[in-house]
């Protein structure tokens, strides 16, 4: 695995977690014995989750065992995630209580959050004991967010239009055959690292020097590429707007699953690895805060992270998970040390100082 | 003795007569007769107060603008500063989207005047109440479904495999891509944009006399004669206060551009969007805000200027 400016390596990821009594299950417990003694209930909690695919495996994993432990109802709020962080910001800059108790967020957005100060700590939640190093987010103190699993903005293609194999670089996508048969994600988030050593960049120039990652982007311009968001990928592919695009695994494998021709590879310059989690954003009721809590920790068990993270197919943070029925071995479910030597994973802290202005870089370019 | 009047007689007046006057005693004392020469402000003071928290709401983004991000903790930093109308006019980015509103405001006003025009014409003129309502229903059916649903209609019809590209097909024609492109945001601007037009085009048809094309025609004039000397002229009024409302419309629109033009085809509000949502940086988006509003109101201060304002003006003078 690429890692730049992490601080972390590539066995500490993978290192197993300590402290079996953290990972104590809640669903296996009677929810009256468990809490007898917990603060008041509250009727429900406010989980914001991705629509689709997303909230279905979140809901399969996590919500309704948890409802079922502990009688909270859990509401999904499908407000985007970039939609829902100025409303936190603002409930929480007036005193007012946040319009949701628990965030499903990027790493590099809930860093954002961390960084303004709106998130609470969850350094004392007791699952944590038994989670890999990936669940720590880096550069931060403490726990402001619980990385729950990793993913990677794979190449997903049409086999058909790749009839000697899957793409082998990243520059297999300047062929002219696939002008405006390409897609990626409209602020070109995955695809700026790849892209770097694509046009002949290394790792280590980001960000100070991020010109062969535009000049490549410059080219793939000129292929007239599609640029949208999740949902816009697994739509395309389904009729037949597009070849290949740079996309979470995740989105692939649901449009796989929902009957469309399409495979996936890492090609040569690597692929982006990077984390979502969970966080509480602070201004809440002692007791929802509580509550709020008690469902990210159960979302580290192992048993909750095999559900949901099955829906996903995404590797957890918690050790010892069987892979989704045909992802073993799989270059998006990276779980052994050699798994992710062609992943690029570069510091939430770096990105985070620096997104902006790739974005807009990004859209100078594609606006042309 | 004369007989008294007893309460038989107050039933002459009827129960609503006297609902109404406890109602007028009601509003004499919240609104005392001495204040009567002020109702006029009270019936107007709910749109004041809307138009006040807008200005409010305008004043804090202004001051918004004023500041650049920390990114260190991504809030505001305190300093006063232009920084943020700097980085709008040194982008080439941001100018390019902010020519591609304009232009693209312009060609959806052009299309949607020359479409809407003859439309509302035969709306107007026709003898026939079948046609007449066959027309309404025919503008109106679109008009109640959401615009976001008639792009996502625009992205199955005119996809690869949409409805055209295989009418295409069975004519031996190969699938081509009619989306995400500058023309396909236009083109759903004026589908969306229509309805509008012919109803503010509609009124100033209705207040032109028949006889007077009839008159024109009785002189020798022939139809386009008529149409370019006599009910062109008299449809200004309409036709200003259409382009106005459509231009406007058009400049400001978010979802069109974002749903049709593939993510490469920007207009200011998805420019304001990605920056209040993408990146989080309230100063800049701000700014390209009140870049928008400035632009919106310039355009609307010279069309006033040059044309007057039309039906807009309800009547009144200039």
């Amino acid at each position: 695995m690429k890692i730049h400016d992490t601080g972390v390596s590539r066995r500490a990821i993978l290192r197993a977690g300590a402290a079996a009594g953290g990972t104590a299950l809640l669903g296996t417990l009677p929810a009256t014995r468990l809490w007898a003694q917990e603060p008041q209930k509250p009727a429900e909690l406010i989980v914001r989750a991705w629509g689709g695919e997303w909230v279905e495996a979140l809901k399969r994993g996590v919500s309704d065992p948890f409802t079922k432990a502990t009688g909270i109802a859990i509401r999904h709020d499908l407000t985007e995630d970039n939609e829902i962080q100025p409303k936190v910001w603002a409930a929480v800059a007036q005193n007012r209580v946040p319009p949701i108790h628990i965030n499903w967020d990027t790493t590099t957005n809930a860093t954002k959050s961390a960084l303004r100060g709106v998130t609470e700590d969850l350094s004392d939640l007791s699952n944590l004991a038994g989670t890999s190093e990936l669940s720590k987010p880096v550069g931060l103190d403490g726990y402001p967010i619980v990385n729950t699993y990793g993913y990677v903005y794979v190449l997903a293609y049409r086999p058909e239009a790749f009839p000697d194999g899957p793409p082998k670089s990243w520059k297999d996508l300047l062929d002219p055959r696939f002008k405006g048969r390409i897609a990626l994600y409209n602020d070109g988030i995955g695809f700026h690292f790849p892209a770097q050593l694509a046009g002949g960049g290394t790792l280590a120039d980001i960000p100070a020097n991020m010109e062969p990652c535009w000049e490549f982007c410059r080219k793939i311009k000129e292929q007239s590429p599609l640029l949208g968001e999740d949902p816009d990928f697994t739509a395309w592919f389904q009729n037949d707007e597009i070849d290949a695009a740079c996309t979470i695994s995740t989105n692939a494998l649901a449009a796989k699953r929902n009957g469309v021709p399409i495979a996936w590879t890492v090609p040569a310059e690597g692929c982006k690895f990077d984390t979502d989690g969970l966080w509480i954003p602070k201004g809440l009721p002692e007791n929802e805060l509580y509550w709020a809590k008690q469902y990210i920790n159960f979302a580290i068990t192992p048993e909750a992270q095999q559900v949901w993270l099955d829906g996903l197919g995404l590797p957890g943070v918690v050790p010892g998970l069987t892979p989704p029925e045909g992802l073993a071995g799989d270059p998006s479910y990276p779980t052994k040390p050699e798994d992710f030597e062609h992943l690029i994973r570069v510091s939430a802290k770096v990105q985070v100082e620096n997104e902006s202005d790739w974005f807009a870089r990004f859209k100078e370019i594609m606006q042309g | 003795m004369t007989d008294m009047p007893g309460p038989v007689s107050r039933l002459r007046y009827p129960l609503g007569w006297r609902v109404m006057d406890a109602l007028e005693r009601g509003a004499g004392i919240l609104w005392p007769r001495a204040l009567h020469r002020l109702t006029g402000w009270l019936l107007i003071a709910p749109a004041l107060l809307l138009v006040a928290v807008l200005c409010l709401g305008l004043w804090r983004i202004a001051q918004g603008s004023l500041h650049v991000l920390d990114r260190a903790t991504f809030l505001p930093a305190e300093a006063y500063t232009l920084e943020n109308y700097r980085t709008v006019l040194d982008s080439a980015t941001y100018l390019k989207i902010v020519w591609r509103s304009l232009s693209g405001a312009f060609l959806t006003v052009v299309f949607t005047l020359l479409l809407a025009f003859p439309y509302a014409y035969m709306l107007v003129r026709t003898p026939s109440p079948f046609v007449r309502k066959a027309l309404l229903a025919v503008l109106f059916l679109p008009f109640f479904i959401g615009q976001v649903v008639r792009a996502y209609g625009w992205l199955i019809i005119l996809g690869n495999s949409g409805v055209v590209n295989d009418a295409l097909g069975l004519v031996g024609v190969t699938p081509m891509r009619l989306l995400f492109s500058f023309p396909t945001v236009v083109f759903g601007l004026v589908q969306y944009m229509l309805p509008f037009a012919v109803l503010l085009l509609a009124p100033a048809l209705t207040a032109i006399p028949r006889e007077t094309e009839i008159a024109a025609g009785s002189l020798g004039a022939n139809w386009l004669q008529v149409l370019w000397h006599v009910t062109l002229p008299m449809a200004r009024p309409g036709l200003v206060g259409a382009g106005l409302v459509v231009a406007t419309l058009a400049l400001t629109d978010f979802a069109m551009p974002a749903m049709l033009g593939g993510g490469s085809q920007d207009f200011i509000a998805n420019a304001v969007y990605d920056q209040f949502f993408r990146t989080a940086d309230q100063g800049l988006g701000s700014a390209l805000a009140l870049v928008l509003v400035a632009l919106g109101s310039v355009l609307v201060g010279a069309v006033f200027a040059a044309f007057g304002a039309g039906t807009l003006a309800m009547g009144g003078k200039r």
